[in-house]
């Protein structure tokens, strides 16, 4: 069995949306090298339940696999820690060791409000998407689906965006708090397809003003968004949401 | 076209235009940089070059009044940017740092609205030592007599704080210009991952040239005491 | 109650088109009078919702998760089955029918499993027209791959990722309809409680899990698409979110439950590595084409196995099933894996795992060939486990994976309450005993888009619905009741947490319903169960408070739900006194160790009904029997 070690934790704690937060210490004594960045806290609110002198740490998780974008932590400073391509439910202990201190706050943007402890709102994505992400095809009415070859590296860069697990890393990392990327790759996955191409200005315009709307930040091609996703989407997207923000804008289509 | 100007409101727009507005002073300092270089080249070189831009009325007006509009509009909406990022995250992080890899947050692309507000000073302080300052004139061997801009630089530059001033902001423009041209190149919507990184390093070797081309001048005067200077013919 | 499956007469073919001719239409201007509620945002709630909006109705969305898109069908990997042919490789409906059937070891209801292979082309037209990068050739046309329990190349595929994008499929064909104001969306909602006023089911109570408030809806029916319950054994594959409390909650309201010892167990996941463990990471089963599984043949031998030498290894299945090998169907595969560590033969620090050793293919293809075919399962793998599996075996162990067993729904998929419908993992339809790969997207989104949406319009044309609001009286009490459970649970003020409990009933569960099971075993495992809950009523302790987001406090609703549903698992594995598909009892298997059905007297669906619990969980079988009029009932082999 892995030697256990022992971990100091610095965790943001907020109470509810108003509330005022702080970060608070903890320590734990008994982490192993197998354990999950998220079993680890887990462990923690064991500990927190058993002494019952406060509240367990609220934080966002489901698959623990790095699939449903539940989980985001900012970690040491970092959205989903130190590895590249690696989502926070997917990081394990064994990338720390004895002594280390952790500091762990919420993803933090005026568009993800803070409900309780390391857990936001994130629903200024959900509202994005409605404004124009999706090829609008009624069920029933599509026609046979080999009907319209789909050139491969199309098929295969469109997928390339479209894993976007709309996690919010992009936005927390971002010194400018800007959700360009998320916008950016669901535009990039719908806009390259045919199927999407009808509605591709539409789409392109009414996203972009919906994300201006939710209130984040400017993109200065920082790509430190790059850097954190952990599906590793290229800001490349961001560039063709803007030439394709442009063409509409030229078009003089309505905006 | 009103739903353009519209569209110039958005973060899109906002960021086409500080493309376009970075990418004419880009084209600008160059041509600025090829004039200054001049002062090495023969006796009137210089005031030559200076003298063939006045002379060429109302159509240098125009260009100016371009630049002027494109600085403004370029400071205007850096610092609207930068206003918003301010807004966009009312409460920061207790601990952030960059994850590195793609990452092209360093101190250059952090600063940007630092280096921006210098160089919008630095800009007002520099017409006023040469554009709105009288140097005399001198009488060019073509005939025209023109400002002696020349003898005005030669001048400054003696004086350590013009000499040191200039440095310290040049090297801040380069700094500027590290982050600003690949990002224009972003902005302006041309990215591919392929040549992402060939851009981002002709930017930093772009940003060097233009730094150590502006900053070369003055350290060159005043070190080499002006018209003494081997390279510099004076009258 | 009655069961009553209301399949339509006729050949199995033509049963889904004449019944269509068949069903009452709502008139388009009055759809918009009706309210419909669609619990869940997975495959089936989300492209049902999607759908329902698209034609009219008023939708009302809810999930547990903060957004639709994350509900748990986003981890689904391999793929989705459809019998298009594209490959030309002689698939047809009748095929993909047949395989399921087959695959489901005869305990599924033809009609219904007949409609999903036919339903099953359209749904790669709809994927495909919403703009879901499934996986292509070069000549741009869609790519086809092979999976378990089938000859023919079927299963559509976008990477890893299919379900993923499946499901952002249908969150963005909803959300489309947000916009257009045709769905109500409600997330972090958790139902707690189905209304049913008038003998109808006609909302749902949910606790909104921000604010801790109880909460009222109304509709003309309710559509629950809440998922599987493979949580039940604690540790799984399946979200950590998924649970069985919206369709328990119905059950206890009078809907059927039907199967519910039928749980599938994969074969390739990771193992555990420690008591903090919270959950099971799948492997794709395709890893099997390539690895080959053995254990040391000696017991307890603690060499590396690297060191082990050819002739101390067991390769137990090339050995056992000479025919298929390492790529018997996953039922199979996890029996076994279990059997050799039972006899002490496992690997690793828990003696819970066998190894699946990729070195022979490595050494015959190259290190190349094998990564570009499972890099990034690798990488996974070594992600999770701190292992290289280029340099030494991977370690896995079978895991509980998905449930056959659900609510029982007739031909429409309307439970036993009308106007209560039930898609997805959360009803039984489908898949009788066990579920072959890459079928359950396809079920989830065949009920959701082509299914319900007509069956639904059928219901509210016929239904008398009474005029009534959320201050009925059955509101009320369904609003107390829920209140009253939160209540309870926070007044306890135990000393055991809430995930000792649920881990506890996991390891029950696990060893005693799980991959073998045996009548002295289960009649152990419902002692035990009662016991556990009794314990959870006296000694929980949940903290926090209830008017406040409170995760510990929605994990002990869905623990105390498991607790009941847990005794009626192992019930209805007592009862079912014969073997079929994942169901394997101890008395009953071949000599080569094959599940032994008893078509005679088991070729039944059993539907439970709740009859109250108290210290016992009270439960009345209910059998609807299983006619096979087009296919013959044959004993699987894969020797
Ligand atoms: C790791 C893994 C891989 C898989 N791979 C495949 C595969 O390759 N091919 C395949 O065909 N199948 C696969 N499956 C199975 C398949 O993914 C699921 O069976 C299917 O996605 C279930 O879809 P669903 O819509 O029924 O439910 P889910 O996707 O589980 O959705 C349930 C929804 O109900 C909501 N909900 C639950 N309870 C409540 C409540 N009380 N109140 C409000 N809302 C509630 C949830 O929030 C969620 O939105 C896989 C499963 C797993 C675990
Ligand atoms: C010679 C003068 C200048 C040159 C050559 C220059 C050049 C550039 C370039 C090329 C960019 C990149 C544009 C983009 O990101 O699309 C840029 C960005 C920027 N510039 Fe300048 N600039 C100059 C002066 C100024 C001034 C006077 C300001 C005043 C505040 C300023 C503030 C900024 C800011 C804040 C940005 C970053 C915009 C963002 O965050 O997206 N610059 N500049
Ligand atoms: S773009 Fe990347 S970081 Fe941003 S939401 Fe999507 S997956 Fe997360
Ligand atoms: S918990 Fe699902 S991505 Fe991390």
């Amino acid at each position: 069995m892995a030697d256990t070690f022992t971990i100091h934790l610095k965790i943001w704690r907020q109470d509810g949306p108003d509330k005022p937060g702080k970060l608070v210490d903890y320590t734990l004594d008994n982490v192993n090298e197998h354990m999950s960045f998220l079993e680890m806290l887990d462990v923690l609110n064991e500990q927190i339940v058993a002494e019952g002198r406060e509240e367990p740490v609220e934080f966002d998780y489901d698959c623990r696999e790095g699939i449903c974008g539940s989980c985001n932590l900012m970690i040491n400073g970092r959205a989903h820690g130190p590895k590249a391509m690696t989502c926070t439910c997917q990081l394990h202990m064994r990338n720390y060791s004895d002594g280390d201190t952790i500091v762990i706050e919420p993803f933090r943007a005026k568009g993800f409000p803070v409900i309780k402890d390391l857990i936001v709102d994130r629903s200024a994505f959900d509202r994005i998407i409605e404004a124009g992400g999706y090829v609008s095809v009624k069920t029933g009415s599509a026609p046979d689906a080999n009907s319209i070859p789909v050139d491969k590296s199309v098929a295969d860069t469109a997928f390339d965006y479209a894993t976007c697990i709309g996690c919010g890393a992009c936005v927390a990392a971002c010194p400018n708090s800007s959700a360009s990327l998320f916008t950016g790759a669901k535009l990039a996955h719908l806009n390259r397809l045919p199927q999407g191409e009808p509605e591709r200005k539409r789409r392109t315009v009414a996203m972009v003003e919906q994300m201006d709307k939710e209130g984040f930040g400017d993109c200065s091609n920082y790509a430190e968004c790059e850097a954190v996703c952990p599906k590793g989407i290229s800001i490349s997207a961001i560039a063709e949401m803007r030439r394709n923000y442009v063409k509409a804008a030229l078009a003089g289509d309505e905006v | 076209m009103a739903s353009f100007l519209q569209a110039l409101k958005s973060q899109v727009g906002r960021k086409i235009l500080t493309g376009v507005t970075g990418v004419g002073l880009i084209i600008f300092i160059i041509f600025h940089l090829a004039t200054n270089l001049q002062v090495f080249g023969d006796v009137h070189a210089f005031n030559e070059a200076a003298y063939a831009l006045e002379s060429m009325g109302w159509l240098l007006y125009i260009l100016e009044a371009g630049l002027a509009v494109a600085f403004l509009l370029h400071a205007y909406v850096g610092i609207s940017i930068w206003w918003r990022r301010r807004k966009a995250r009312p409460r920061g992080y207790e601990k952030y740092q960059s994850k590195g890899g793609p990452s092209h947050v360093t101190w250059a692309s952090k600063s940007m609205i630092f280096t921006g507000i210098v160089l919008l000073v630095f800009l007002i302080i520099h017409l006023d030592t040469f554009k709105f300052a009288d140097p005399g004139t001198v009488i060019l061997p073509g005939g025209g007599e023109a400002r002696d801009l020349k003898a005005l630089m030669l001048a400054t530059f003696q004086q350590p704080i013009y000499a040191f001033g200039y440095t310290a902001v040049m090297i801040l423009l380069g700094f500027h210009l590290g982050h600003g041209f690949w990002s224009a190149f972003t902005s302006l919507t041309m990215k591919h991952n392929r040549y992402s990184a060939l851009i981002y390093a002709a930017g930093i070797v772009f940003a060097l040239l233009m730094a150590v081309g502006f900053l070369f001048i003055p350290l060159y005067i005043y070190f080499g005491g002006g018209c003494e200077a081997a390279l510099i013919q004076c009258q | 109650m009655k069961l009553d499956s209301k399949v339509p007469s006729g050949p199995l073919e033509d049963k889904w088109s004449k019944h269509l001719k068949d069903i009452k239409l709502v008139a388009p201007n009055n759809k918009r009078n009706h309210d419909i509620i669609v619990v869940g945002t997975g495959l089936a709630g989300g492209s049902a919702a999607a759908s329902l909006a698209e034609l009219g109705y008023n939708v009302k969305s809810f999930c547990i998760q903060d957004s639709a898109r994350r509900a748990h069908s986003i981890a689904a990997q391999g793929g989705i089955n459809a019998a298009k042919n594209y490959p030309n490789d002689g698939d047809t409906i009748w095929r993909l029918f047949y395989d399921t059937i087959k695959g489901g070891d005869y305990r599924s209801r033809e009609s219904n499993t007949y409609r999903l292979a036919q339903i099953s082309n359209e749904i790669i037209d709809q994927a495909v027209a919403q703009g879901v990068p499934f996986a292509r050739e070069y000549g741009g046309l869609l790519a086809n791959r092979s999976f378990g329990g089938a000859q023919v190349s079927r299963t559509f595929y976008a990477r890893g990722q299919t379900g993923q994008q499946l499901l952002l499929g249908a969150y963005q064909a909803m959300m489309r309809q947000v916009h257009e104001g045709n769905i109500e969306m409600h997330t972090r909602h958790e139902m707690l409680d189905l209304v049913v006023a008038g003998g109808k089911a006609r909302g749902i109570v949910t606790r909104d899990l921000v604010s801790g408030e109880i909460r009222r809806w109304m509709a003309d029916a309710v559509v629950l698409a809440s998922g599987g319950y493979g949580n039940a054994f604690y540790l799984s594959t399946n979200a950590k979110n998924s649970n069985v409390t919206a369709a328990w909650r119905c059950h206890k309201r009078g809907a059927g439950f039907a199967n519910p010892c039928y749980v599938q167990i994969h074969p390739t996941c990771i193992p555990v590595s420690g008591d903090y463990q919270s959950k099971l990471t799948l492997m794709s089963e395709s890893l099997r084409n390539d690895g080959r599984v053995w254990v040391p043949e000696k017991k307890g031998d603690d060499r590396h196995p690297n060191d082990i030498p050819e002739e101390d290894r067991y390769y137990y299945l090339e050995e056992k099933y000479p025919a298929f090998g390492n790529l018997v169907p996953r039922d199979v595969a996890s029996r076994n894996a279990k059997i050799v560590c039972d006899e002490g033969m496992g690997v690793g620090p828990t003696g819970r795992a066998v190894y699946l050793d990729f070195a022979d293919a490595i050494e015959r293809d190259g290190r190349k060939t094998i990564s570009e075919k499972y890099g990034n399962l690798f990488e996974m793998y070594e992600n999770i486990t701190g292992d290289n599996p280029y340099e030494e075996p991977m370690r896995i162990f079978p895991a509980v994976h998905y449930t056959m067993g659900g609510l029982w729904v007739d031909y429409n998929l309307m439970s036993n309450i009308p106007g209560l419908f039930v898609a997805g993992e959360a009803n039984f339809s489908d898949h009788g005993a066990n579920r072959l790969g890459a079928s359950a997207l396809m079920q989830g989104l065949s009920d959701g888009y082509f299914i319900i949406p007509y069956t639904i319009g059928n219901y509210i044309a016929d239904a008398d619905i009474d005029e009534i609001d959320t201050g009925h009286e059955a509101f009320d009490e369904a609003a107390e009741n829920a209140q009253q459970h939160i209540d309870k649970l926070l007044s306890v003020k135990g000393d055991k947490s809430v995930i000792d409990f649920h881990r506890e009933l996991g390891q029950i569960m696990w060893d005693k319903v799980g991959i073998s099971r045996s009548e002295e075993g289960l009649k152990q495992a419902i002692r035990e169960i009662r016991a556990l809950r009794k314990e959870f009523w006296e000694n929980v302790r949940v903290p926090g408070e209830a008017s406040n987001f409170n995760k510990y406090l929605e994990f002990a609703g869905r623990v105390a739900d498991f607790l009941e549903l847990g005794e009626l698992m192992a019930e209805d594995a007592l009862h079912r006194d014969e073997s079929a598909g994942c169901h394997l009892r101890k008395e009953h298997q071949t000599e080569e160790g094959e599940a032994l059905r008893n078509d005679e007297e088991y070729a039944y669906v059993a539907a439970w009904e709740f009859k109250g619990v108290n210290g016992e969980l009270q439960e009345k079988l209910h059998k609807e029997n299983l006619e096979f009029e087009f296919v013959e009932l044959k004993q699987r082999s894969y020797k």
